[in-house]
């Protein structure tokens, strides 16, 4: 096997896996934060990839502007959502929520296949974006360079965020103990939106950024869902620092797995949470948490 | 005292008869449609739906009988199928159901035609075992198969295409089915299959195995699976060029996944089908405008085989005097016709499989695109014996 083909495979994995690192970001503040399980994760990161087909296609807006439209349009849905529905229930246990969010799923994934009907949008790499570029040992697409780049500066300014900027401390404040950041002045209500707006905004970001080379179709969100919650597991649920790591490791190993045993592609990500899961219960970085 | 009861069931008898009388005068016949009509799928089923719609409508009609349709959706699940065929057939006492995608759920109604001996028609089902080892009297296989749709794109990709071959194939019953026989066929024409890779249903990120195959220097790739897995690996060769230095061809695309994933990530593939509307049969593009004119849309090829099996079998009601089903298998039975669909159409007698010309399609390019579905062109065709291969060659011997 020539090194260019095993290089290339390895961008790719770090492709895949950091669209299982914007959608486990997401997950995993939220769920860190508020204690909530977001089963309409997926639904979010279906709808970010139908707006910026709709942004691109009806309003001719290039793909720059969806970037930072659909994002913004997702997080709002994501707030009316929490502010309307989901902070009725967190004094209820966790699974009340768990199955609101699930609803909330199969009614956002239903209505855009009404409205769009179910066999999927057209959705190509923008122009600016297209062909390849030589890093010297090999050619690798440019718009694949980008999803890269995209996610690593993001990953560094939401950590950057969350440790140093005041937001920040009141969001791991509220993580530790909502009731006594609400006693010392703090509107934790409304932090808590910001927070699930966050999360969708970024869950609706990997959607825009999977649009051009994966099929937009309304089920999108529910065909990755499942691995993005291996990542969080693996990672460490709440952990951002670990949902970058798991994410990375499990497109490697999907990649890997399917140049070297392809018949393993499939399974071989859940044996390997098995194994995390038996010699380090709370994942990679995880701390003590909701269900200890 | 006997006398008192002869004439009261007499009395009775002639009310009886009264009431039934009226009643038996105007025939009925009675086509039942199991198909999808929700979920992802229902482009395939709502198409078919129409088609009987539209065959119902257009047929010169049979004396003294009327001709009704019933619709049932088993929303892509074969149980569900299967209950809906055992409703028809009891309840609504059809005398044929048609349609029905969905391998699986065509053989669990092929069961229940076989139980209440009345006729089945599988238009959408691909699998050879409706005319292999799950064969019965009682179960016509027309339109395309997974041989068909296989021999034709490996025979004829294998002439004009180029002789090395790369295959990604969709993991479960169906993709294994169409590689055996597309790699028998590439080899008959002394082509060459240099890998395969089985990928898991809606993978989303094809790209892994699209380096693979541009490793491994194809000539042509052939893209073994259907729906949103077309879409995505056809996405991933576009974006990775593969395109500019292979060819892909498709086991089967539709016209809703070029809709769905563009013109412009398809255009230059090609594909095999029975019919298209643009084939040169007569009546096909009459009927491929009126069905736009009802629809918004041009008919797929399943529509289109749907349509000719109605067709088909209410004029074999006509021949044999009535829907009585041993008469009607007759009637079908080594039957040729001529219609938009299949010209001509033959009913192979020995395992009751329809068969006609197989297509070779190109995808347009964007720029060719004129008007609704515009998408393909004809570039080549085989002769009916050699798509569909010998009568009973998969083990059905109905009549020997």
């Amino acid at each position: 096997m020539e090194p260019v083909f095993l290089f290339s495979q390895f961008f790719n994995g770090l492709v895949l896996g950091c669209i299982y690192v914007l959608l486990s970001l997401g997950l995993t503040v939220v769920f860190g934060t508020l204690g909530v399980v977001n089963f309409a994760h997926g639904a979010l990161y279906m709808l970010g990839a139908y707006a910026a087909y709709t942004i691109s296609s009806k309003l001719q807006l290039n793909f720059l502007a969806c970037l930072v439209l659909c994002p913004l349009i997702v997080a709002a849905i994501g707030m009316i959502l929490e502010k309307f529905l989901i902070s009725k229930l967190y004094k209820l246990p966790h699974y009340y929520n768990l199955l609101l969010t699930f609803g909330i799923m199969f009614i956002i994934q239903d209505a855009v296949k009404i409205i769009f009907g179910p066999e999927g949008e057209p959705f190509n790499i923008p122009e600016l974006l297209q062909g390849a570029v030589n890093l010297g040992f090999m050619y690798y697409p440019k718009y694949r360079l980008f999803i890269l780049v995209v996610t690593a500066g993001l990953s560094l300014g939401l950590w950057l965020f969350i440790e140093k900027t005041r937001l920040g401390a009141i969001i791991r404040a509220g993580t530790d103990n909502a009731e006594m950041a609400d006693a010392l002045g703090t509107n934790i209500s409304w932090t808590f939106t910001l927070i699930f707006g966050l999360g969708a905004g970024l869950s609706g970001l990997a959607g825009v950024l999977a649009a051009p080379i994966q099929n937009v179709q309304p089920a999108m969100g529910m065909d990755i869902l499942v691995q993005t919650f291996v990542v969080v597991i693996i990672g460490g649920m709440g952990s951002i620092a670990g949902s970058i790591l798991a994410g990375l490791v499990i497109g490697q190993i999907l990649t890997f797995s399917i140049v070297f045993w392809p018949p393993g592609s499939t399974t071989l990500i859940y044996a390997f949470m098995a194994l995390v899961l038996v010699t380090r219960p709370r994942g990679f970085f995880g701390r003590v948490s909701f269900f200890e | 005292m006997r006398a008192k009861c002869l004439v009261v069931a007499f009395m009775l008898a002639a009310a009886l008869l009264m009431v039934g009388g009226p009643a038996v005068a105007a025939k009925v016949v009675k086509v039942g449609i199991v198909s999808v009509l929700s979920g992802p799928v229902a482009v395939i089923g709502n198409g078919e739906k129409w088609a009987a719609e539209m065959a119902v409508a257009d047929f010169e009609g049979i004396e003294g009988t009327k001709i009704e349709l019933v619709v049932r959706d088993h929303a892509y699940n074969p149980g569900v199928a299967n209950e809906k065929a055992k409703e028809l057939y009891e309840k609504e006492n059809v005398d044929v159901i048609i349609a029905c995608p969905n391998s699986a759920a065509a053989l669990a109604v092929a069961q229940q035609a076989k139980l209440h001996k009345k006729l089945f028609i599988s238009t959408s089902a691909g699998t050879t075992d409706l005319i292999g080892k799950a064969c019965n009297r009682y179960v016509f296989k027309w339109n395309y198969n997974d041989y068909m749709l296989a021999t034709t794109v490996g025979i004829l990709g294998a002439e004009k295409l180029g002789k090395r071959w790369y295959t990604i194939t969709s993991d479960y019953a169906w993709g294994h089915n169409l590689l055996k026989h597309f790699t028998e066929a590439v080899e008959s024409k002394g082509g060459k299959v240099v890998g395969n890779d089985m990928v898991a249903l809606h993978t989303s990120d094809y790209s892994p195995y699209i380096l693979k195959a541009m490793n491994a220097k194809p000539e042509v790739l052939a893209l073994l699976n259907v729906g949103k897995d077309a879409v995505n690996s056809t996405k991933a060769a576009a974006e990775y060029g593969l395109k500019k230095k292979v060819t892909i061809v498709h086991a089967l695309l539709f016209e809703p996944s070029i809709r769905g994933g563009g013109v412009a990530t398809f255009a230059g593939d090609y594909t095999a089908a029975p019919w298209n509307w643009v084939v040169d049969n007569p009546g096909a593009r009459d009927f491929a405008d009126r069905y736009l004119k009802k629809t918004g849309e041009r008919p797929h090829f399943m529509a289109a085989a749907v349509y000719s099996a109605v067709t088909q079998y209410l004029l074999a009601v006509k021949r044999a005097g009535g829907a009585d089903t041993e008469k009607v298998i007759k009637a079908l039975e080594g039957h040729t016709f001529k219609d938009m669909f299949a010209n001509p159409g033959y009913v192979r007698p020995e395992d009751h499989q329809q068969v006609g010309k197989a297509y070779l399609l190109r995808v347009k390019q964007p720029d060719q695109v004129k008007g609704t579905d515009d998408y393909f062109e004809v570039v080549g065709s085989l002769p009916a014996e050699q798509a569909f291969g010998k009568p009973g060659q998969f083990g059905c011997k109905l009549n020997k």
